[in-house]
């Protein structure tokens, strides 16, 4: 029998501190969207609010939650320890200083935002640093190390073109800047954050759901197809050619695909036939991601060049894939990860809440059901060019952010 | 020298102890998920419980291992106690008995 010995505890407070940062930051991003709908209904994206909201969202929240959920989870998927804790800590302040000032002088003062980014590019350097000290130690890399690595890569690559952004922003243009800017998205929202939540699912999925006998058979297929995706889709930007658009959209398309068809074979078989509501809204959030995916091909094929198109198929693509994602492990982690500070050392002794008694599942499912009613009413209201039901929508996406944050908050005090 | 041992342990006693030990995520006990794969009782009533979890790096290994310890320190007379865990052979859900398996079809 081959035995384990492992001890790859992470100080609850590192994550935790991460997680909370992300919540606040995902509310003000919804509030800074809601007071900024009148811009939104006459498609002003690129402008110093909309920055500010969107990098509050997508660095403070996503980002952050996403730092916090892997220090918690590397240890757990890879058998191995944090490198080293205290290191964390100091990530975590560095960062969290970094991205709220970033974030804050895109809206105010975009000319001096860099000194705000740079901060925050030391933070994220230092989580990359620790990340890859910490998967290195790793006896047995698995195709799972493999999609956390190059989602590390990407997020490097990332924050390399954000810079450049923010200094193009700060001292002029280099010539340079659009084809920047996109492949500052593609690899953002694509390389580290889709391929970040696909490793991620393949070590969650089948434990939330107790899946045996499945064969990951399209995990290295899924994974080449989409960085080929990723590097065609990115050349594209630079030579401006739109067959290689239309083949590296094709490629993001047949990864995301191959890598649903795996999540398909492991919820097929799971043992446990009623899944957590909250698991239940990210795996909804994976359809989401293969029908954008679908969407975005679509468009590229038939050169569909609808004013704003792609500014809300990013944002689609960002809330219901990405941030649907986050929203859905968030009610499975947090608990777990309270449950573990408060009664890990109990069990056997007393009795005990299982992890279900942690959370309000209810309430959590009404949450889940007014976020997609507020994405879907943000939308339309946009495509009827409807101010009022725009702001009525935002702000209701603003109201359920908060209650969603203030219900995790809550498991804390269980 | 030869004494006589009273409140010898039997591993139906363990097992059943072992009863109160929940998966938290999953809401059904160790046993009935099949989670032990053995169980040794020396003379002096010294334990070794082999066993593994339902996914190979599950983040409840601790929590559990814990909860095997404690269940069993309650026992009256029980020796040292060793936690062995394994991952191979891996877990198997044929492994669980069918009131685990109801209960985790009828959740």
């Amino acid at each position: 029998m081959m035995e384990t010995n492992m001890k790859t505890d992470t100080n609850i407070k590192l994550p935790i501190s991460f997680i909370l940062y992300g919540l606040a930051a995902f509310v003000v991003s919804q509030l800074i969207l809601f007071l900024n709908s009148s811009d939104l209904i006459e498609g002003q994206f690129r402008i110093p609010d909309i920055w500010m909201a969107v990098h509050f969202l997508m660095l403070g929240f996503a980002v952050m939650t996403a730092m916090g959920a892997m220090y918690q989870l590397v240890p757990v998927a890879f058998l191995t320890p944090i490198w080293n804790q205290t290191f964390g800590f100091i990530q975590f302040f560095i960062t969290a200083v970094g991205m709220t000032l970033f974030a804050i002088l895109l809206g105010f003062h975009t000319n001096i935002a860099i000194y705000g980014g740079i901060l925050a590019i030391i933070g994220i350097l230092m989580f990359l640093f620790q990340m890859i000290k910490t998967i290195s130690v790793q006896k047995e890399k698995t195709t799972m190390t493999y999609f956390i690595l190059v989602a590390l890569v990407s997020f490097l690559l990332t924050i390399t073109a954000g810079f450049i952004l923010a200094w193009n922003l700060a001292f002029g243009d280099s010539g340079y800047h659009e084809n920047i800017l996109y492949s500052h998205i593609t690899l953002g929202i694509a390389g580290w954050f889709t391929l970040l939540i696909f490793g991620m699912s393949y070590k969650l999925v089948p434990m939330f759901s107790l899946s045996h006998g499945f064969t990951m058979k399209w995990a290295k297929p899924a994974l080449y197809t989409y960085i080929g995706g990723l590097v065609v889709t990115i050349i594209s930007y630079w030579v401006h050619m739109s067959t290689v658009q239309s083949i590296g959209f094709f490629l993001l398309f047949a990864g995301f695909g191959l890598f649903s068809l795996d999540m398909k074979e492991i919820l097929s078989k799971r043992i446990k036939k009623k899944l957590d509501q909250p698991f239940q809204f990210s795996l909804f959030a994976i359809f989401n991601g293969l029908i954008i995916h679908f969407l975005a091909l679509l468009i590229v094929l038939l050169d569909f060049t609808t004013e704003n198109v792609w500014p809300w198929l990013i944002y689609l693509y960002i809330v219901t894939w990405i941030v649907f994602s986050i929203l859905g492990y968030l009610y499975k982690i947090v608990p777990f990860l309270w449950w573990t500070h408060k009664y890990s050392e109990k069990v056997g002794k007393e009795k005990v809440p299982t992890l279900k008694e942690m959370m309000n599942e209810k309430l959590s499912g009404i949450l889940y059901s007014l976020f997609i009613v507020s994405v879907l009413g943000i939308i339309i209201s946009i495509g009827l060019k409807n101010g009022i039901s725009l702001y009525g929508f935002t702000g209701l996406m603003t109201a359920t952010s908060c209650i969603y944050a203030i219900s995790i908050i809550k498991v804390l005090l269980k | 020298m030869i004494g006589v041992r009273f409140n010898m342990i039997d591993k139906k006693q363990i097992e059943e102890a072992l009863k109160d030990v929940i998966d938290p995520e999953l809401g059904v006990n160790i046993i009935d998920l099949g989670l032990v794969y053995g169980i040794d009782i020396d003379d002096n009533n010294n334990i070794r419980i082999k066993m593994t979890l339902t996914t190979p790096g599950c983040p409840m290994h601790d929590s559990i291992s814990y909860g095997v310890q404690n269940r069993l320190h309650l026992i009256d007379g029980i020796g040292n106690i060793e936690v062995q865990l394994v991952w191979k052979p891996q877990w198997d859900p044929s492994r669980m008995s069918d009131r685990a398996k109801e209960l985790l079809w009828g959740i």
